[in-house]
């Protein structure tokens, strides 16, 4: 069994030959290939290379496009700020929203034109040639509450969701339309499934209903969109306290990878019973932890979130949120392992 | 009106994230010859402290508590034109900043908020701080405590190296050390040999006033 008929199985929530794997090989891939992260985020090639040497010398099962989450923001005129061994930044002190009547100025653009995105739709095409007939490419698509902040600064942006909310919705409306775009040229890409990061849709961040009123209403249409164009939605929130409920009404999603047990659930046995039929879970072993933890710590780690969620398949063996970038490949060898190991399916 | 009417709006203000209240309360209560320092403790920090713990109960959110931040540094700094910061007593000195390579501060902003409104002297050392410099503002400013934030599993080390440079200079023991961020546990705080581990801004404030407490 390939690693696509692996994912496949699993997202019917079925069982496969064993726990499909997924430790989020993004930024420390380019240690592969031994670029700086600045190459890695800038030309597609060397990233999609290293992406690459990363999936097979590791031997996860998927390949999910992450570069990191100014890619869209800086396509609207958002200064970056790339460095050697950690992720690109929005330059802090120059925002290109500086007020909140600029929110105004940001206008619908086109992805396939500007420079990171069209990268980005490059970087797709070239995994999906790579690879694309043994596993899934997912796309990364940041939500357009996440590259408004981007733009606009973290702080700033939520306190203009109290003051004046109704300024930002023109920029968001934009951006989503934009979105739409990118989406589309990313599954033409050959992107099986579109991954949104929806950050900020966690109860340690925002409450449910601000969150769905100033992005659900448009991820929700980013979703249809997708399956529109027959891909699948899957999301991402590594915030602490995510909103399952409220995200599985407005996108529907296939997939959930997530970092801390949601919001309304208790424990790894209470998503399992909760969600588990509703939605394919992918998680959740937090990168923090991979990084302070032993190799037999990380073991039972793993042991422990695989025998809560195995059962009946819809599992992803995966890291909550990116694996830690200053790491080597050994530990996401370990999680790897004991997929392939005590992750089998009798 | 009374004081406890006073300070009752000056409450309200904080928690209603209301600017113009929270001046307004404060000419009211230059007018009715209140002791500005008290209006501050009784009202506006009372406020704060119970958004803080309405915050760390999940009642209220970020965008919430950091519009209600901003009113407060406001109504602080108009108190502190009036009186003089030297005036207002304070129960302990902290310096914070975000270590070297991490730009986030949003959560570091409102642990000194909060911090700062539980009447402990804050030096806010900014983003992107090398753990010598941290040393260093506690030792110059003569700090109780040294709070570290990092956002990023590339930039937790950082934390490990304030603790490194305190050992060496022979300092550890003069100052209470806490760790925060998103990637920071418990555990990492026990590994690197922090004092605490602070899940967010209202988690510090009952850390740091435990320790006061204990003083």
């Amino acid at each position: 069994m390939n690693s696509m008929e692996r994912i496949v199985l699993t997202l019917q929530h079925k069982e496969a030959d064993r726990v499909p794997v997924y430790p989020l090989l993004n930024s420390v891939s380019r240690k592969a290939t031994g670029i700086t992260y600045e190459e890695w985020s800038k030309d597609a090639k060397k990233c999609a290379e290293s992406i690459i040497k990363a999936t097979e010398e590791i031997g996860a099962d998927c390949i999910c496009t992450l570069v990191d989450l100014s890619v869209e923001a800086a396509d609207w005129g958002q200064e970056i700020v790339y460095h050697d061994d950690s992720a690109a930044n929005p330059a802090m002190n120059n925002r290109c929203i500086k007020n909140a009547d600029e929110y105004s100025t940001i206008e619908i653009i086109n992805p396939r034109e500007t420079p990171r995105m069209s990268e980005h739709i490059e970087l797709a095409r070239l995994l999906y040639e790579a690879k694309g007939q043994e596993m899934p490419i997912i796309g990364f698509v940041f939500g357009p509450l996440g590259i408004l902040s981007m733009m606009r600064g973290q702080e700033e942006m939520f306190m203009d969701l109290i003051k004046c909310p109704d300024k930002m919705q023109i920029a968001l409306r934009n951006i989503t339309e934009t979105l739409k775009e990118f989406c589309a040229a990313l599954i033409e890409s050959g992107c099986h499934a579109i991954m949104f990061d929806t950050l900020y849709a966690s109860r340690t961040i925002m409450s449910a209903k601000m969150w769905d009123a100033n992005e659900g209403i448009y991820i929700q249409e980013l979703c249809e969109f997708v399956r529109e164009k027959g891909a699948m939605v899957m999301l991402h929130n590594c915030g602490a306290g995510i909103y399952f409920k409220e995200q599985i009404e407005r996108m529907h999603p296939v997939a959930i990878s997530f970092q801390h047990i949601p919001f309304d659930c208790t424990d790894m046995d209470d998503v399992k019973a909760k969600y588990g039929d509703q939605v394919t879970l992918i998680g959740h072993i937090e990168p923090g932890f991979v990084f302070t933890a032993t190799e037999e710590e990380l073991r039972e780690m793993c042991r422990k979130q695989l025998d809560a969620y195995k059962k009946g398949g819809g599992y992803i063996l995966a890291t909550g949120c990116e694996y830690p970038a200053s790491m080597d490949f050994e530990f996401a060898k370990v999680i790897v392992d004991e997929a392939k190991n005590y992750g089998k399916y009798a | 009106m009374n004081k406890e009417q006073l300070f009752k709006i000056a409450y309200d203000s904080i928690l209603e994230c209301n600017e113009d209240k929270a001046l307004q309360v404060i000419r009211d209560a230059q007018a009715n010859n209140l002791n500005l320092i008290e209006l501050l403790s009784m009202g506006f920090s009372a406020g704060i402290r119970e958004l803080g713990d309405l915050f760390g109960r999940g009642e209220i959110f970020l965008p919430e508590l950091i519009y209600s931040t901003e009113v407060m540094k406001i109504a602080t700094a108009a108190i502190e034109a009036n009186i003089g910061v030297s005036d207002i007593p304070k129960k302990g000195k902290m310096v914070i900043g975000t270590v070297a390579g991490d730009v986030h501060d949003i959560g570091k902003g409102i642990v000194c908020s909060l911090v700062k409104s539980n009447g402990i002297e804050v030096i806010d050392l900014g983003r992107e701080v090398p753990a010598l410099t941290f040393v260093e503002k506690a030792e110059e400013y003569a700090a109780d405590f040294i709070g570290s934030s990092a956002l990023l599993t590339t930039t937790m080390t950082e934390q490990k190296k304030i603790e490194d440079i305190l050992r060496k200079e022979g300092l550890r023991n003069k100052y209470k050390t806490l760790v925060g961020g998103a990637p920071v546990t418990k555990r990492w705080a026990e590994k690197i040999g922090a004092d605490a581990y602070c899940e967010d801004a209202s988690d510090t404030v009952h850390m740091i006033l435990g320790w006061v407490a204990k003083k």
